[in-house]
């Protein structure tokens, strides 16, 4: 997918791979974050200090991310190093080395990396109420991986899962910015079309299109405050419900924002919720979030207690608020407000071409970029009805995950 | 040498970039991105926690806070509902010598939200509801610091390197601090801590500069207040004399946050480039420079490694901030000292100082990006005195520093067996 762009002289390439944590099986959790990390250690023909100096003299900047649908990888370059970008990719798409060595230095520093989230307490909670919201679908699972899993992984199991999901065939280039296409498409050609493809085998998990429950998890701690993470199922991006659901969220929550990179945001002080438990003192504060993924995922209320209540007094008024929001129709104009939200949302993220570029292929990941194109589109053809049948249907105290971490010796 | 590969015209500069000052005092700069729906704002008042004495440390945020929690005309969920009706956001945080400002809105809406920001500046109401509701918060959030690795790290390193200094004490205050303040003590805040005197503002995006010059006359032009505080002077800091090193033990910590630092050059200061070439060579380039490819490629220690230089005006500290494994701690802190004595002791070599200064330079249209990235320069512009064309000239500024002006200012500043460190983590 190529988006010719001349208003900064600046491209942004990035390369996504259809594997993640999603298709990762027991005992192998944590795989395709490693290799993202693998794929900084060097090729045969440049070792990864090269790769990264080239990159950097340049003045760009590169990086990559794992997530539970893929693993992308990402340069931001000033217009002009093209060609450099694309020999590296093309290079570690089918020669990384993965040395043994490095990679056990790798294991050292993906552990780290664990214990620096472990560190927050939400953290530590919100991987117990992922856990405990799916069955048996990797979305349960951390996408850097269960410790025990990351302390027995081998050079074997890495390298394997690299030659089997690192090809053409489950590769998606995204160009955007300050190029010419028909220069860009001459270089694709002379990078990519030589590489080989092979058939693979990704394990695709059953959907687990609601959650059962309900279900409480408890975890006590250092500390003096008390943490409420609660999760529902919500609708996987490319379900026409999602839509919907993204307006629920910006009325219960306020207005996410979907842009990964750039400036922007809106605040939430009018939302529902911080109205009825923050401004109320039932709450210090209270964000909601989903990601737009290939299944169905959690949509997640994170709150933080108010030292004068009590978890009890707190989730009774959530669950009042939710009642309100079923129970009473919606003003239209509330409607419109979160449209126009994620409007200005969605112009503060266009001033920044690695934002652009990061939806292209984002979109693609689970439908493809008319998604992305349509979705202020769809978003204001959203009813009040809608969002009160989705709210209906997915925010049902009886499907949910409550999580709780306690202070030590707390109420 | 590393010649840009773009042409530095392109980069913001005195021929696209509107200075005014308004009779009142307020500075504006501005520029234009007629590409962009959008604009953007930024800003600061002198003033901030330095006006505060520090048996009241934390007022000052928590007077930042208070200032949106709604207007004489206004009551909280009107005015935010006024903001946030427009996809807007507004924001004022306070720091040791400046209350900052930020706004951002759709091209149409910006006269909206400067009016805004008039009213909560000049008529707060300081509501006893909300005065209840963020005490509560800022308590909570400093519970949460209390358990945070990272920021008792840091807590424990600014209170060794800044001693008795106003810059020692956290920007939120400690719980004792934050309990007795009251509404009288806002009130009396407020009459002293903003005014039109040395305002500075940015506009950026979708707005010409001379439109964004007269919404500024119209919001802002008529300001005053008699009683704005004169800025103290800031005493300076003296460099550590000997190794001083604390340990904050936290139960349950999987990872301990470690800090190893000195006192920065002045930024923008006769040290500062020749610094900050040698920051990107310690512990910035690339993934983290030496520091990186020592710490965490070789041995493995880190996720977490780099260097940083503090900007602003007054003493601030130049670090190595690590995050790791409890029992490789000592191990840690003895590769990054070995990485510290290194660079005090031999000059950079001139592919290094070549690799560094190539990509400062190339980065610079990244920087300038978005019209956050344009508002945040034009502020420095501003707060260090530069030319409007210091974008542009910093790529000859770069090219005129040697190894050896690297060595030279590294040596001023770090002194190995002279540093402050800190960490946080399980008891050791």
């Amino acid at each position: 997918m190529l988006q010719e762009l001349h208003t900064a002289p600046i491209i942004s390439h990035w390369l996504w791979f259809g594997i993640g944590s999603r298709n990762e099986l027991p005992g192998k959790t944590g795989l395709s974050h490693w290799v993202e990390h693998m794929q900084f250690k060097g090729t045969a023909a440049q070792t990864g200090p090269e790769m990264d100096r080239a990159i950097a003299r340049s003045g760009g900047y590169w990086n990559a991310f794992t997530s539970m649908d893929w693993t992308t990888y990402f340069e931001t370059m000033p217009a002009g190093n093209l060609e450099q970008v694309m020999a590296l990719e093309a290079g570690r798409m089918q020669a990384s080395l993965f040395d043994p060595i490095e990679v056990e230095r790798e294991r050292t520093v993906i552990l780290s990396e664990r214990e620096g989230s472990e560190n927050d307490p939400q953290n530590r909670l919100a991987e117990q109420v992922s856990l405990a919201s799916y069955n048996s679908h990797p979305y349960r699972n951390e996408v850097i991986g269960s410790k025990e899993d990351l302390l027995s992984i081998t050079r074997e199991d890495l390298y394997g899962h690299y030659q089997d999901y690192y090809q053409p065939a489950n590769a998606l280039l995204v160009l955007a910015g300050d190029f010419d296409t028909k220069a860009a498409l001459a270089l694709i050609q002379d990078h990519f079309a030589g590489l080989e493809s092979r058939p693979f085998n990704r394990p695709e998990p059953q959907p687990e299109p609601s959650l059962a429950g309900p279900v409480e998890v408890n975890l006590e701690g250092p500390g003096e405050t008390t943490f409420l993470q609660i999760a529902y199922r919500c609708p996987a991006a490319s379900d026409p419900d999602f839509y919907a659901f993204t307006i629920l969220d910006s009325l219960l929550a306020g207005p996410s924002s979907l842009n990964m990179f750039g400036s922007g945001s809106v605040g939430q002080r009018t939302s529902r919720l911080y109205q009825a438990l923050v401004e109320n003192e039932m709450a210090i504060s209270v964000y909601g979030g989903m990601n737009a993924s290939f299944d169905p995922g959690t949509y997640n209320l994170n709150l933080t207690l108010h030292p004068s209540r009590s978890p009890q007094e707190l989730l009774a008024a959530l669950d009042g608020e939710l009642a309100n929001l079923t129970d009473s129709a919606i003003p239209e104009a509330e409607i419109a407000r979160a449209v126009k939200q994620a409007q200005a949302l969605f112009a503060y993220g266009s001033d920044n071409i690695t934002n652009l570029a990061f939806w292209m292929g984002y979109a693609s990941s689970f439908a493809n970029y008319d998604w992305f194109l349509n979705y202020l589109g769809e978003l204001s053809q959203v009813t009040p009805e809608q969002v009160q049948v989705i709210a209906r249907r997915y925010l049902q105290a009886e499907n949910r995950v409550v999580g709780l971490y306690r202070p030590y010796g707390g109420r | 040498m590393s010649t840009p590969a773009f042409s530095t015209r392109n980069l913001p500069g005195s021929d696209d970039i509107l200075r005014a000052v308004l009779s009142n005092g307020p500075t504006l700069l501005a520029r234009e991105n007629p590409a962009s729906p959008a604009v953007i704002f930024r800003g600061y008042i002198p003033g901030g926690s330095i006006l505060v004495e520090p048996k009241q440390a934390g007022l000052a945020t928590f007077y930042a806070g208070m200032l949106m929690a709604g207007t004489k005309r206004l009551a909280f969920k009107d005015l935010h509902d006024k903001i946030e009706s427009l996809g807007a956001s507004l924001s004022i945080a306070a720091g040791s010598l400046t209350t900052s400002f930020s706004g951002q809105c759709l091209r149409e809406d910006l006269p909206t939200l400067l009016n805004l920001l008039r009213e909560i500046f000049t008529e707060p109401a300081f509501p006893e509801k909300q005065f209840k509701r963020i005490k509560a918060q800022t308590l909570t959030i400093l519970d949460l610091q209390s358990q945070d690795t990272g920021y008792m790290a840091s807590q424990a390193f600014d209170t060794l390197l800044y001693g008795n200094h106003p810059f020692a004490l956290p920007e939120m205050g400690f719980s004792q601090t934050v309990e007795a303040f009251s509404i009288p003590d806002l009130q009396a805040l407020h009459q002293r801590m903003l005014g039109p005197k040395g305002m500075v503002i940015a506009v950026v995006g979708g707005i010409a500069p001379e439109a964004a010059l007269s919404e500024l006359e119209k919001t802002f032009g008529d300001w005053q207040n008699p009683d704005q505080a004169e800025m103290p002077s800031i005493d300076d800091v003296p460099m550590p004399a000997q190794t001083l090193r604390e340990h904050l033990p936290l139960e349950e910590k999987a990872q301990t946050d470690l800090m190893i630092g000195t006192l920065a050059p002045e930024t923008m200061g006769p040290d500062y480039h020749a610094s900050t070439l040698g920051d990107n060579i310690l512990g910035r380039f690339g993934m983290a420079g030496r520091l990186g490819e020592v710490v965490r490629e070789q041995a493995g220690l880190a996720y977490g490694i780099y260097s940083s230089i503090g900007t602003g005006l007054g003493p601030s500290a130049w670090r190595v901030i690590a995050g790791v494994n409890p029992d490789n701690l000592e191990k840690a802190i003895d590769l990054i000292l070995a990485e510290l004595r290194r660079f005090v002791n031999e000059p950079v070599s001139a592919s290094e100082l070549e690799d560094s200064r190539a990509q400062i330079i190339g980065r610079l249209p990244l920087s300038v990006e978005s019209n956050s990235g344009v508002a945040q320069t034009l502020l420095s512009i501003q707060r260090y005195g530069l030319s409007l064309d210091y974008l542009r000239e910093l790529p000859g500024l770069l090219q005129a520093i040697s190894p050896e002006d690297i060595l030279h200012s590294a040596q001023r500043y770090w002194h190995p067996d002279a540093l402050v460190i800190t960490s946080s983590g399980r008891a050791i």
